[in-house]
């Protein structure tokens, strides 16, 4: 979609509809500090792919390594639909594509993209040396099949469905105890590859008591506890978290305050002809939820359903404007946004559940989001901001809507794929990470465009998060570690292990050390892949690294000063920490190092502090 | 009465957050040019920005620090003073100063200096739960709202105000504890940075020694000069490293951090003093930090409260009195705005424990940027449960919000400004419905 005329077409229409804002304005805008804003409310979208463009636009020239030039799009090879696509456009506009990933830069990133862990220099010896041209799918099926993957996407569900042991404005908590319960479930789920669908149905009706890991899945309720409010509040907020984890719909936060028509007229063509009504509907879905304290253990919770009740339009009080009988109406009964069958299941959570699997986009948004995780940029990205009437390629929204997607078609197919996998992650990832489209090298080297990032012309170049750049330290160094977490036996070794993401309570150095990573705490601060000066500084000087480069301490690096040729060892100290050879360049640079140095075991030591501490280190590119 | 999730929503006093004071609606839509980005920790791209009314911020401030009184201490012992309900007369030795009571004998040093001091005694809190009510002061809006889920600190809407490109320091600073928000849809380099004051700037220092770093430094650059698998280095990840070396075996950095055994007697000799005196270095450093956010606590005295707050207002006395004299003696004070209170107030009739419960009416301590010192603002009745006199010119009690445009407009930050570029694609008005005048600055602060 071409980004800047959509802007043009956008402000021409925003003078007549700010008139209209106007005078909508004293419906309810007060209510919720909402103020829908003029134009440009494409900001936020635009601003991710400026800060892509920002973030990768210089790592294009080179020197001392070999450079391959970018290629037109029809000289690679188109291996499934994503390449008809991805590859198709680029063809269509006459933008170059980046050439094929070497072998060296697709290994690790598949390693840390696939299981956030990096790989040690025997696996990349050996995978370099392989001659077999079936080498990248028979890696990537090997690594599916890891543990380490279990890990990783443990991490990123749990981040997905907000796993923690409190949120700062619920008025009751899991605690640790729900929360390791939760971690447990999740953990189960996708390493038995559960069916994302099946997984929606359980937690959104997860019942029984929270700190019971036979029911992990009731933690997911749990953090739909709101503060200050009534009952009517909770629901409202469970149909909201719902519906943005698995429907990428951030509206009916807004839709359960007020009408879309007025407030969304910018935002969502499909949001702006939404009802209050019609959300609470929604909401409906979850009335007869309820959290309550158990006798045992003490402080936690039973999630249950009562078998009648519904939500009733009876309070002038709490986090939301007034619920107040509407006409004839004061209790509001389900029915799902494009079903209008009433409740499928007697179990009202149940029933909601079963729809929303159904619906198209769930598929949509699974699939956008899974996306985004392996290709740095969604189709739809913010991910949480999908507009149910601009996805639809067979049927387009009326002017001046457009489609929201960068590739409409590819995510249809995407969702369909999705469905066809059965709603396995570990299918589908297979089916993204096998194509060309994932496999372009992050090099670009010719004239590289902000608007090229949209069509996905090379590979994004992430930086770590928070838990690989631990695991990367702790793996190459070889000095693992043993953390305790709260309210678990279980000792930890790898940081994309722990529950969630204010742990290890036990060890402040390391959570400190993970919280500069900006790992997020799953409530009110998101995941940043942003950089800082305060993670320069902890690279070169934190102990965290420090103790772990010692060669009294790193079974890796006594292993290394052990190596009898100088060659050798700088070799091994690059495979180890890069993931690579070092280019003649830096082999010769590292012999003459340790040649002046007159002492092996510091020289050492100083070479590993230079490899954590170059940029490539922290990066999946 | 509880209802079935088990929560007695009875107890919660306040009230709910819409049935707000309406004034007359205005809303302006008037686009201006956006928008200062913060640089600090990285370079934030700047934000869209649409101001809506066109406001007069006072300006007089370059500075703010607030001091989040955790745990919410007693107005009726602090700055709102009444004899009247149990507290020891003899000890805390209530005194007029120009016809303004304040309890001398627990902090006598801020009595020297209550010409520097204005007492806000008209505010009251929106609910009475620790949690909620220390979000919703330190990000000026219901924590528990959609909106709230992406709403940055005040500090870091500061932050994102004046950050300059040059400073080397943070512009937000939280001493002595975590925010209970950090930077929201900002970039993130708008996070408050926290620090434990008196320990130093942390990883400023090499654990091998400036020898070896240089060493490494040789080393590493040499590599990074011929690039490796990534290219060249993107600018910003240039400009990190560049900065982070800027910070270490910096000299000007060590004298902000590293506190002076007589400098720390002078401020009490406590984490709070330590807190004070590093927000003074800070300022006289004028390294790029514009936000202080220092936290001392807790005051949540629901027993013996006697002998507790009388330690807590002694060590209080002590850093604050010591840090407005300094900020006075170097000039400072009159361009940093001090702004202290707690999440709420706490009953005025004794418990069981001879403590205080939560409670809605709390009290402030303003100074600094011009304001005129010496006077308390609002006064509430006998003992101290409601506002009598709201003392300012929207005639009603002053809120949380009413505080954050005070700050805002002190720091010459439009505070109806409505930025764009968030989650919802929506607006976020700096100060909630501020662009329909229901909340705005206390400028009569400034007499």
């Amino acid at each position: 979609m071409g980004g800047r005329a959509y802007l043009l077409a956008i402000s021409a229409v925003v003078i007549s509809v700010s008139v209209s804002l106007a005078q909508e304005k004293k419906v309810s805008v007060a209510d919720c500090q909402f103020a829908a804003t003029p134009d440009e409310f494409l900001t936020r979208s635009k601003r991710i792919r400026t800060d892509m463009f920002n973030r990768t636009q210089k790592l294009t020239s080179s020197v001392g390594r070999k450079v391959v030039p970018v290629v037109s799009a029809d000289s690679l090879p188109q291996r499934n639909f994503i390449d008809q696509e991805i590859l198709g456009k680029l063809l269509k506009q006459n933008v170059p594509s980046a050439p094929i990933a070497s072998d060296e830069e697709f290994f690790r990133r598949i390693n840390l993209d696939l299981t956030g862990r990096i790989p040690s220099a025997e696996e990349v010896r050996v995978f370099l040396a392989d001659t077999n041209k079936d080498k990248r799918d028979t890696v990537i099926d090997k690594l599916l099949a890891s543990p380490e993957f279990t890990n990783r996407w443990t991490m990123w569900l749990g981040d997905l469905l907000q796993n923690t042991a409190t949120l700062a404005n619920a008025a009751v908590n899991r605690a640790p105890q729900g929360r390791n319960a939760f971690y447990a479930y999740i953990k189960d789920s996708v390493a038995t590859d559960k069916p994302l669908s099946k997984l929606a149905i359980e937690v959104i009706s997860g019942s029984g008591n929270n700190y019971d890991p036979a029911n992990g899945a009731a933690n997911f309720p749990m953090g739909a506890s709101t503060a200050m409010g009534p009952e009517q509040d909770t629901y409202d907020t469970m149909l909201a978290k719902t519906t943005a984890t698995f429907l990428g719909i951030s509206s009916y936060d807004c839709l359960l305050c007020h009408n879309g028509r007025g407030h969304l007229n910018l935002v969502s063509a499909w949001g702006t002809g939404q009802t209050r009504l019609g959300a609470q509907q929604m909401a409906a879905f979850f009335s007869r939820m309820a959290l309550s304290p158990a006798s045992s253990p003490a402080k936690s919770f039973n999630v249950t359903d009562a078998s009648s009740g519904g939500y009733n339009l009876n309070t002038d009080s709490g986090n939301r404007p007034s619920r107040i009988p509407v006409g004839s109406i004061s209790t509001i009964t389900p029915t799902y946004r494009d079903y209008d069958g009433g409740p499928r299941n007697d179990n009202w959570r149940v029933a909601f559940a079963e729809s929303m699997v159904a619906d198209q986009m769930f598929r949509r948004n699974m699939a956008n989001r899974l996306w985004q995780q392996m290709f740095g940029l969604g189709l739809v990205d913010p991910v949480d901001s999908l507009d149910p009437a601009r996805l639809d390629p067979a049927n387009p929204p009326p002017a001046p809507w457009e489609l929201q997607a960068t590739h409409p078609e590819l995510l249809e197919k995407l969702a369909a794929e999705l469905g066809k996998s059965e709603f396995r992650i570990r299918p589908f990832l297979k089916t993204l990470v096998q194509s060309t489209a994932y496999q372009m090298s992050s090099r670009y080297e010719g004239d590289w465009k902000e608007e090229y990032v949209s069509l996905f012309a090379r590979h994004f170049a992430r930086r770590m998060e928070a838990e690989e750049v631990h695991d990367a330290i702790a793996k190459s160094t070889a000095v693992l570690g043993d953390y305790a977490v709260q309210g678990s036996a279980d000792r930890v070794i790898w940081a994309m292990q722990l529950p969630e993401t204010v742990e290890p309570q036990s060890d402040t150095a390391v959570n400190n050390f993970l919280n500069v990573f900006l790992r997020g705490d799953r409530d009110t601060q998101g995941r940043s892949q942003s950089g800082s000066i305060q993670q320069q500084l902890t690279l070169m000087n934190d102990g965290f690294v420090g103790n772990r480069i010692k060669v009294g301490r790193s079974p890796k690096l006594r292993a290394l000063v052990q190596m009898e040729k100088s060659e050798d060892l700088v070799d091994e100290m690059y495979l180890t920490f890069l993931s690579r050879m070092p280019t003649g360049t830096e082999r010769s640079a590292g012999v003459a190092f340790l040649a002046k140095s007159t002492d092996r075991n510091s020289a050492v030591e100083d070479l590993a502090w230079m490899c954590i501490n170059k940029t490539e280190f922290m990066f999946s590119y | 009465m509880k209802d079935r999730f088990g929560f007695d929503w009875t107890k919660l006093q306040g009230t709910p957050y819409w049935k707000k004071p309406q004034l007359e609606r205005r809303m302006f839509f008037r686009h201006v040019a956006s928008a200062v980005g913060g640089y600090m920790l990285l370079p934030g791209g700047p934000m869209e920005g649409v101001a809506s009314a066109a406001v007069r911020t006072k300006g007089t401030a370059k500075n703010c620090i607030f001091i989040m009184m955790q745990g919410a201490p007693s107005h009726t012992d602090t700055f709102d003073l009444k004899p009247a309900n149990g507290m020891p007369v003899e000890q805390f030795n209530p005194t007029k100063y120009n016809g303004v009571l304040f309890p001398q004998g627990l902090m006598p040093k801020l009595a020297e200096q209550f010409d520097s001091i204005v007492l806000v005694r008209s505010m009251r809190a929106w609910a009475n739960v620790h949690g909620v009510m220390q979000s919703w002061v330190q990000m000026g809006r219901n924590p528990t709202t959609p909106l709230a889920k992406i709403s940055p600190h005040v500090g870091s809407v500061v932050s994102m105000e004046l950050a300059k490109k040059d400073g080397i320091l943070p512009t937000f600073m939280a001493l002595n504890g975590t925010p209970r928000v950090s930077a929201g849809f900002l970039p993130v380099a708008n996070a408050p940075f926290l620090l434990t004051a008196g320990g130093g700037l942390p990883n400023t220092a090499h654990p091998d020694g400036a020898q070896r770093f240089a060493t490494r430094k040789g080393l590493l650059d040499e590599s990074e000069s011929a690039a490796g698998a990534l290219g060249a280095l993107p600018e910003e990840i240039a400009e990190w490293k560049l900065r982070s070396q800027l910070l270490m075996y910096n000299s000007q950095v060590d004298r902000i951090f590293k506190l002076d055994q007589g400098d720390r007697s002078q401020y009490g000799l406590s984490g709070f003093g330590d807190a004070c005196l590093t927000a003074r270095n800070l300022l006289r450093a004028n390294l790029g930090t514009r936000f202080i956010q220092i936290t001392y606590g807790s005051w949540d005295h629901h027993a013996n409260l006697y002998p507790t707050i009388t330690t807590m207002g002694g060590i209080f006395d002590s850093g604050l009195a010591r840090l407005l004299t300094d900020l006075k003696a170097d000039g400072l004070l009159d361009e940093t705005l001090i702004v202290a209170h707690g999440e709420f107030g706490r009953t005025v009739a004794l418990n069981g424990n001879r403590g205080r419960d939560h409670f809605g009416q709390q009290a402030a301590l303003f100074a600094g940027a011009g304001i005129k010192g010496g006077r308390a603002i609002g006064a509430t009745d006998a003992v101290g449960a409601q506002t009598a006199e709201p003392g300012w010119s929207r005639e009603r009690v002053i809120r949380t919000e009413d505080v954050e445009a005070t700050i805002y407009s002190a720091l010459g930050i439009d505070w109806t400004k409505l930025v764009k570029d968030n989650r919802f694609g929506k607006g976020f008005e700096y100060v909630p419905e501020s662009g329909n005048d229901v909340y705005g600055p206390i400028h009569e602060l400034w007499g």
